[in-house]
């Protein structure tokens, strides 16, 4: 009896799904509109373009409210946390919804993943990288965020690893090869300076703000052994900011700004590096892989430096084993406020679809896709591998295996990561790397 | 009957702005009581915490370099403004040719949106590709950091200040400098004063209330200048233009410290006040002497 049971249990179940399968209703919220609301970014700008696409598919208006980099951090904090009900859906980072995830702010997502009334049967969430769905899962027990959780807070829509990106028209032009080590970068930058004393030999970014240490600095002292935070029986018991390890590598690193960068480092944010790497002001930058990408491909007007920008690991402490790289996912998530839930859902699983992935990669914009299915499937292999990228394929892909998440699920990211850069900022101005640090990890001390 | 109905009136007419008033009151006390609480956007439970905000600004250095800029700040663009204002304003009485010019100039830095005017000058102030340091070239002067070094960046930020805000001292001031009595003027002149003892004496002292009304407004505004900072060096390099308008919004909107972002905003209120107050006290004073 039993056995019968569970055979017309499975037949009936195969007949529910079918009917799935073939009636996923993509115009189930037609005539809604939403506000999605994105940093400026050439990810936003091919979901921008394809947005017909999604209003002729599910007839779901899109109002698009796209900010600078400089407001759009603040802003979404802000809308996100006073729960004001002005986005549908947001764009975001891992950490800054650790902020705001605390609270119910956001919308867990895996009830909308495993309803298979809202979410399209050809969706396939597990063709997302592993590494990028669990960095956007966790739980949230009472005001802390717990690693390691079944909670989804928002999807991921592109992802950046970190390289070396240098000019191979200038570095080649006086057979300099791209450094290896920070010491070493420290020594290119010198004679890049005697050799061509016009440009400035490192991009770095130096706002004081999370987003200037996300980058470089977290990448390169990861080699050297620093840590943000240290666990003890799975808690955070102490910060690492004021290590020996953390010491060393500040005091290289400092070094390093003083000798390369820009004299406008301290305001130079994400578009001053790419700006000062496409037109040739600067020769290497230690930033998001994407920035070299993008400014090799071919435009019509022939302003981008086609070929010019190639890829190299980042820089390591001496005598590191290996090379590391943080790593940025922009996510797309949904504020609890929004009213819009459902209409807010499918633009999301639209946005982030296999299809849409594989469009933005082969538009040049969304990279690095997402997706392994893109990074498989031959259209990206090609297009990606043409010769004005240079080497950016094989280096993605050889940075890719140590590519991890720097920093340590915690409610308070901002605040402490913000507190980083401007001590940053004091140490190349010339305060003592030790004292600086010291009173930096006081600081993040007391508030664990 | 006529007495009752315009007393009602006038109250109905003073009703919109008497609104306004509890809003403004209203908004301003929640925000003192925020400042008592360990109030932290995102966190879902907000407590009374007493003086904890306080005692932890009164202990924290930052706090104190914080006040000493904000003060630093006020005070130097202020009387900057207001010296060149009257400088400015005496040329404009004057029939010189450049005066004509100006006039119609001057108001041009006033109508710029601040945040936009921030953004010209970063862009200006750029130490290796910006324009004013091409200019400097030219006369062999040597590249000036700007914002972008900790020693010059909060005098970077004073000139921009400078810059926008002269004028509005330099409308003022001209506007009371039209009202001297130029009997009074003619007779010292024709006592045998100069021009710069007519200034001295007789101008200048009539044109100090207008300077110190202009100086009143000017003061709450510099102790509150949010957008030239935020648009040129965000409260940087290393801190050193960290004044209480910056302090206080990034505790509350990039630390989602939003209770010690409001103590320290409500402790900036304090000095807007007395910096008012006293400058209000100076008015009263010059006002008694030229009457």
């Amino acid at each position: 009896m039993k056995k019968i049971k569970i055979f017309f249990s499975a037949i009936l179940f195969s007949i529910i799904s079918t009917f799935a399968l073939a009636d996923f209703d993509w115009k189930k919220y037609s005539g809604e509109t939403i506000v999605f609301a994105y940093d400026i970014h050439p990810y936003v700008d091919a979901l921008v373009e394809k947005l017909p696409e999604f209003e002729a598919l599910t007839g779901i208006k899109v109002d698009a409210q796209i900010f600078p980099d400089d407001v759009y951090w603040n802003k979404l904090n802000l809308e996100i946390t006073t729960d004001s009900g002005a986005w549908d859906v947001a764009g975001t980072g891992v950490q800054p919804t650790w902020d705001t995830s605390v609270g119910n702010h956001n919308v867990d997502l895996s009830k909308f993943l495993n309803d298979p009334s809202m979410t399209s049967p050809d969706y396939n969430y597990n063709d997302i990288y592993p590494s990028l769905r669990s960095a956007m899962t966790w739980d949230v027990k009472g005001e802390e965020v717990v690693g390691n959780g079944k909670g989804v807070w928002g999807l991921p829509h592109s992802f950046e690893n970190m390289n070396l990106m240098y000019r191979n028209d200038i570095l080649g032009k006086h057979n300099i090869k791209p450094p290896k080590t920070l010491p070493e970068l420290t020594a290119t930058c010198k004679k890049l300076k005697q050799v061509e004393p016009g440009i400035t030999p490192m991009a770095l970014r130096g706002v004081n703000f999370w987003s200037s240490v996300h980058t470089a600095p977290a990448s390169i002292a990861k080699s050297y052994g620093v840590v943000d935070y240290v666990m003890k029986d799975g808690k955070i018991s102490d910060t690492g900011l004021d290590s020996k390890a953390s010491i060393k590598f500040h005091k290289d690193y400092v070094a390093m700004v003083q000798e390369c960068a820009a004299k406008s480092w301290p305001n130079d944010n994400w578009y001053q590096v790419v700006d000062a790497l496409t037109s040739g002001n600067a020769a290497m930058a230690v930033d998001a892989n994407m920035f070299g990408f993008w400014n090799n491909i071919k435009d019509p007007d022939g302003k981008n430096p086609s070929g010019k920008i190639s890829f190299a690991p980042p820089p390591t402490a001496p005598g590191a084993k290996n090379f590391e790289s943080n790593i940025w996912i922009w996510c797309i998530t949904m504020p609890s406020a929004s009213k819009k839930k459902g209409p807010a859902w499918y633009f999301m699983q639209w946005a982030t679809s296999q299809k849409m992935v594989l469009d933005g990669a082969m538009m040049g914009k969304m990279v690095n896709p997402i997706r392994k299915s893109t990074w498989e499937s031959d259209d990206w292999k090609k297009y990606a591998n043409q010769p004005e990228f240079n080497n950016y394929y094989d280096t993605f892909i050889e940075v890719q295996d140590r590519a991890a998440l720097f920093f340590t699920p915690r409610y308070g990211f901002g605040e402490a990561m913000n507190a980083w850069s401007v001590a940053m900022q004091e140490m190349v101005n010339g305060r003592p790397v030790e004292e600086t640090l010291k009173e930096l990890a006081g600081s993040i001390r007391a508030g664990i | 009957m006529n007495q009752s109905k315009e007393n009602s009136l006038k109250n109905f007419l003073i009703l919109p702005s008497v609104l306004v008033l509890l809003c403004f009151l209203f908004v301003f006390f929640y925000g003192v009581y925020l400042s008592f609480t360990d109030l932290k956007l995102g966190k879902p439970t907000v407590n009374f915490s007493g003086f904890k905000n306080y005692i932890y600004l009164w202990k924290n250095p930052l706090f104190w370099k914080s006040t000493k800029l904000t003060i630093y700040f006020t005070l130097v663009s202020v009387v900057t403004q207001a010296f060149i204002g009257v400088l400015l304003a005496k040329l404009f009485s004057t029939k010189v040719f450049c005066a004509k010019i100006f006039r119609p100039i001057i108001l041009l830095p006033l109508v710029l949106p601040p945040m936009s005017v921030a953004l010209m000058w970063t862009t200006m102030m750029n130490p290796e590709r910006g324009v004013l340091n091409y200019f400097l070239s030219l006369i062999g002067i040597e590249p000036f950091m700007w914002i972008s070094q900790y020693s010059t960046a909060m005098l970077s930020v004073i000139f921009i200040d400078v810059w926008t805000y002269t004028p509005f001292f330099t409308l003022i001031i001209y506007a009371g400098l039209l009202g001297v009595n130029q009997e009074i003027k003619e007779a010292a002149q024709e006592a045998g004063a100069g021009a710069w003892i007519t200034f001295w004496k007789i101008e200048l002292p009539f044109m100090m209330p207008y300077v110190l009304i202009a100086a009143v407004f000017r003061i709450i505004e510099s102790f509150n200048q949010f957008d030239i900072f935020i648009g040129t060096t965000g409260g940087g390099p290393a801190k050193a233009t960290t004044v209480y308008s910056i302090y206080g919004y990034i505790q509350s909107f990039q630390n989602l410290n939003f209770g010690r972002g409001t103590a320290i905003l409500f402790v900036n209120w304090w000095l807007v006040l007395i910096g008012a107050l006293i400058t209000i006290k100076l008015y009263q004073m010059a006002r008694k002497r030229v009457s």
